[in-house]
């Protein structure tokens, strides 16, 4: 019988250092202030390249709900964020929505996704669910691209920046800060979720299906909320991705990108967060310093996913308790 | 005694003073272009031409007094890749940066270099969405989707040709083209048999070559770059498609030929002209690939202009002051070039065209007639 | 051309689709048979077969000729090298991981795909790589329809590949031993089966088949590329799955069905050739939530 997958914590093996409350909150007080004065500390290209790694930990996070929580292999993640990126695309662009109204839009047909996506693959064991997940993911990418609303092939250009109270949200900088704050929203909820019975569910449904069934947990249900939940982290990060870059392509939308968040949450350490938000920047930082590497980057990625499975597949964060 | 102070003073003051002196004396132009991705060899060409330009500007003397040097920022033909490519460019302080060859990923950097005020010359990119995207810092040397339209419409009346089909991958550059095509076409009373679009990276045809060879259009029409379009010539071909095969200038590298095999004898292709075309880049040519080992590419001629353009209009404005210095690119009518004399419309297009007709003979591109 | 004519010249599209379909779609079949494990790295084997295939003709064709001999001998070759590569891949990735959950093994056969497909992108730069077959424009024409003496070859090539595996697995030992541990693997270890000894060679042949098509597609059309195995691999699974997933037969059905799907399906009004993909997916979707065992599939106790 595999080991029973430990409850998610947000600090995992930290919590052996940080075991009293003023010292977690001396360490959380250290991140932010970290957090508020990074792009000082490295310029203007280090800001952008840190919003994009804070991008990625919004987005591994809603992953980490699908895959580390619910045991739900999900290989087409990218759709969610394609729903949230076009939805504000199309309506800002096209309708002149303002994009604050545009937001919660997104959300809502990201939910509707995380049911149409989630409903066919109840029934299916994992290797047809990933592949099912996978050909949903394939058929929004393609969707998007060959519609002549959503762009074609060259995508929406000229997105409008969004305005909050009067600050107009349009530089890196600004964004970043944005970036911050949903990330550590997306921290937060990922916490609670955890703790919560939501999060216990998820647990029995992915040890063990039947057994959770008849303790009374409604599968279907829980395994949709996973889902849902999951669709609305990729939607927000879609969202805010859409108004950054003004501008919106399909090839953002692609396998690659699904592979890209999926590496996040495995290699850090996939269920733990802090195993996330390292994989997050993981993912993006490495490619930066491996530049010169060109196309071998990928190729070490792949390599480096492959070691750790086999022989550390609990991730790089160190685990809580000793087992696996 | 007194000499030998004099003269360790002397040095010493030389050094300190050199130091920071050598390390102004160079000024950085980026290069934005795909090394990596399906359009790498286009990239690579392109950046080594612009290298090629400057070893030469330098050998004159460089621009106001100080050295070129150059730095690549890889667009891999993505969008999302040409943001932070551009990004970095233009945070690592480059006076003007020469780049852009498709035009998807070319539009999203526009407005990075317009915020961040450093001027941008297009050698490749020219799909005519490009245009309302510019903010003012960029200039397209490369003739615009329209005139690459009215060539191939000259090309097909001169053939008595009047149905045509249109295959295009629905991105900027060749939806752009194809859209053109079709309106212009139409508007002259001929007819469009069969508009499709294919899927970068498809290897099996089968299904639109079937619908064209029962259309039947004298001409088929190629509008996005050369990898698939290689496939779909050989494809056509196979099934025994006689008429016409024409594509636009994404499909005019020679490695057309290495893909398509026997099948691209005869296909036409609408393009600026290469290097081996044109008379002055012969110099050119000798030099790429005494330097580079391979003869140069499709866009290296313009790679090549676009650099030497960027410099004199830095020379000619006495600054590195991008206002001054767009302002001087504005009003331009640069004739040191090997592609043609370089003059500007007011948005910032090619004011000339610089369209030929190539035709594909044994395994290489001539000069159509 | 008339309704007739396109019918007839779609109907040879899809038949020689689908030949490349049901070849890739054997090996996913196969193998899921035996290890219960959907190889996900399949389709890149099919790409690694295509490349292994170029190598090997580029060497030999000053002996053999760039035609269809050159291939064919290029064919067998890239069979016998990919076919050994699979097995490695099975000893080295999945053989560990058989006891471990089952996302992990999952997740490794992704890295196994990656791993392939990415080191083929590092060593073609992302190039289209022209596959160097001379093999003529030649063929039959009956009014208006047309079947070029190269799909005549590669339908019987792929006919031939697939009776000799029908046969191997319905007339040999080693056959006889593959379906009994796709029935019940403990079971047949306890009956004296090399059960490791039958997976290698599973993957060997499951491996070796995909390679057939990578390099029959790579002659056929013209030209390589690192991606190409992805498409194809998740297309083989739709016919593994239309066939009725574990069934042989049902795989060569499947992919001739899938076939001949997307090859009328494109001609549908609204549907053009770059919605084919989605097509072929949903199809997939739906054949997974309305009848998940397939055509010839045997119902499954344990839930699909």
């Amino acid at each position: 019988m595999a080991d029973f997958p430990e409850r998610p914590s947000a600090w995992g093996g930290l919590a052996v250092l940080l075991d009293t409350p003023q010292k977690r909150y001396a360490a959380i007080a250290v991140i932010l202030v970290a957090m508020a004065v990074a792009p000082y500390v490295f310029g203007s290209y280090g800001t952008v390249i840190l919003t994009n790694a804070l991008l990625y930990v919004l987005l591994a996070l809603g992953l980490n709900i699908v895959v580390g929580y619910a045991g739900l292999l999900d290989l087409g993640f990218a759709a969610f964020f394609a729903v949230g990126a076009y939805t504000v695309g199309i309506t800002t662009l096209h309708f002149g929505l303002n994009f604050w109204l545009a937001l919660p839009l997104a959300i809502l047909l990201a939910i509707i996704a995380g049911i149409v996506i989630g409903a066919p693959t109840l029934r299916l064991r994992s290797d047809y669910l990933a592949i099912v997940t996978l050909g949903f993911g394939e058929i929004v990418r393609i969707t998007a691209r060959n519609l002549r609303e959503t762009g074609g092939a060259s995508g929406l250009i000229g997105i409008d920046s969004p305005w909050l109270f009067g600050w107009h949200i349009r530089t890196p900088l600004d964004f970043y800060y944005v970036f911050c704050v949903l990330a550590i929203l997306g921290v937060i909820a990922s916490v609670r979720l955890a703790n919560s019975r939501l999060g216990r569910a998820w647990l029995y449904v992915r040890h063990d299906e039947d057994a959770a069934e008849a303790m009374g947990i409604n599968r279907v249900k829980v395994k949709l909320a996973a889902y849902v939940v999951g669709a609305i982290y990729g939607s927000i990060g879609g969202a805010f991705f859409a108004a950054n870059l003004g501008a919106i392509s399909p090839e953002s939308f692609s396998f690659r990108q699904s592979v890209l968040i999926l590496m996040a949450v495995i290699l850090g350490g996939m269920g733990k967060i802090p195993g996330v938000i390292l994989g997050a920047f993981i993912v993006i930082l490495a490619p930066e310093l491996l530049r010169d590497f060109g196309d071998l980057r990928l190729l070490i990625f792949a390599v480096g996913l492959l070691l750790i499975m086999l022989f550390r597949p609990s991730g790089i964060w160190p685990a809580r308790s000793k087992s696996r | 005694m007194h000499s030998v102070i004099k003269t360790a003073a002397g040095l010493a003051l030389a050094i300190v003073l050199g130091m920071p002196a050598i390390a102004q004396d160079t000024l950085t132009i980026g290069i934005m272009v795909p090394t990596t991705g399906s359009e790498a060899t286009y990239g690579q060409d392109m950046a080594n031409a612009v290298n090629l330009a400057i070893g030469e500007i330098n050998a004159a003397g460089g621009v106001l007094g100080k050295q070129l040097a150059s730095t690549v920022g890889d667009d891999g033909c993505d969008a999302q890749q040409a943001v932070n490519a551009a990004s970095k460019l233009a945070a690592s302080g480059v006076v003007g940066v020469v780049g852009g060859y498709c035009s998807g990923a070319t539009v999203p950097t526009l407005k990075i270099y317009g915020d961040a005020k450093i001027p941008l010359i297009i050698p490749a990119a020219n799909s005519t969405k490009l245009i309302p995207e510019n903010p003012g810092n960029a200039f397209m040397i490369n003739s615009t989707g329209n005139d690459q339209v009215a060539k191939a419409i000259e090309y097909f009346n001169g053939k008595g040709i009047k149905k045509i089909a249109i295959i295009n991958q629905g991105d900027a550059y060749s939806q752009d083209l194809a859209d053109l095509t079709k309106k212009n076409w139409e508007a002259a009373g001929n007819t469009v048999t069969n508009f499709e679009v294919t899927n970068k990276g498809e290897q099996d045809y089968s299904a639109v070559v079937t619908a064209i060879t029962a259309a039947n259009p004298d001409a088929v029409f190629w509008t996005a770059y050369y990898a698939d379009g290689g496939l779909l010539i050989r494809q056509l071909r196979e099934r025994g498609y006689q008429g016409l095969i024409a594509v636009g200038d994404g499909s005019n590298s020679p490695e057309l030929f290495k893909i398509a095999g026997p099948a691209a004898e005869g296909v036409i292709a609408f393009s600026n002209p290469t290097a081996e075309f044109l008379p002055e880049a012969k110099a050119f040519s000798e030099a790429y690939q005494k330097q580079f080992g391979a003869a140069p590419g499709p866009y290296s001629t313009l790679s090549y202009d676009a650099t030497k353009l960027l410099a004199w209009a830095i020379n000619t404005a006495g600054t590195t002051d991008s206002a001054k210095v767009i302002e001087t690119l504005q009003g331009a009518d640069f004739t040191d070039t090997i592609s043609g004399p370089i003059s500007f419309t007011p948005e910032k297009t090619l004011a000339r065209s610089n369209f030929v007709v190539l035709e594909g003979k044994g395994g290489a591109w001539t000069l159509a007639q | 051309m008339s309704i007739f004519d396109i019918f007839t010249n779609q109907l040879l599209n899809g038949i020689v689709l689908g030949s490349f379909y049901a070849l890739v779609a054997l090996g996913y079949t196969m193998v899921f048979g035996v290890v219960k494990l959907l190889n996900f790295a399949h389709g890149e084997l099919y790409m690694v077969g295509g490349f292994a295939g170029f190598l090997v003709l580029s060497f030999l064709a000053p002996y053999v000729g760039p035609g269809w001999f050159g291939v064919a001998v290029s064919m067998v070759l890239a069979m016998i090298a990919v076919g050994f590569l699979g097995v490695v891949i099975e000893r080295v990735a999945y053989a560990p991981m058989l006891s471990a959950p089952r996302l992990s093994i999952l997740i490794t056969a992704l890295a196994v795909s990656l791993v392939l497909q990415n080191g083929m992108l590092t060593l073609t730069k992302g190039q289209y790589v022209p596959f160097g077959a001379s093999l003529g424009f030649g063929g039959v024409r009956i009014d208006n329809f047309f079947i070029s003496y190269n799909q005549m070859v590669l339908v019987g090539v792929a006919a031939v590949l697939m009776l000799a595996l029908e046969l191997f697995v319905s007339r040999t030992q080693y056959g006889r031993a593959m379906r009994a541990i796709s029935v019940d693997k403990d079971m047949a270890r306890l009956m004296g089966i090399n059960v490791n000894a039958v997976i290698a060679i599973t993957f060997f042949l499951g491996s070796a088949l995909a390679a057939a098509a990578g390099t029959m597609a790579g002659a056929y059309y013209g030209s390589l590329w690192y991606f190409m195995g992805f498409l194809i691999g998740l297309k083989a699974f739709t016919a593994a799955v239309i066939g009725g997933i574990g069934s042989i037969p049902g795989a060569m059905l499947g992919g001739l069905i899938l076939g001949l799907l997307e090859s009328f399906g494109t001609q549908l009004p609204g549907v053009g050739s770059e919605w084919k993909d989605v097509f072929s997916f949903s199809v997939l979707i739906l054949v997974l939530v309305f009848k998940p065992t397939g055509l010839l599939g045997k119902p499954e106790q344990e839930r699909m």
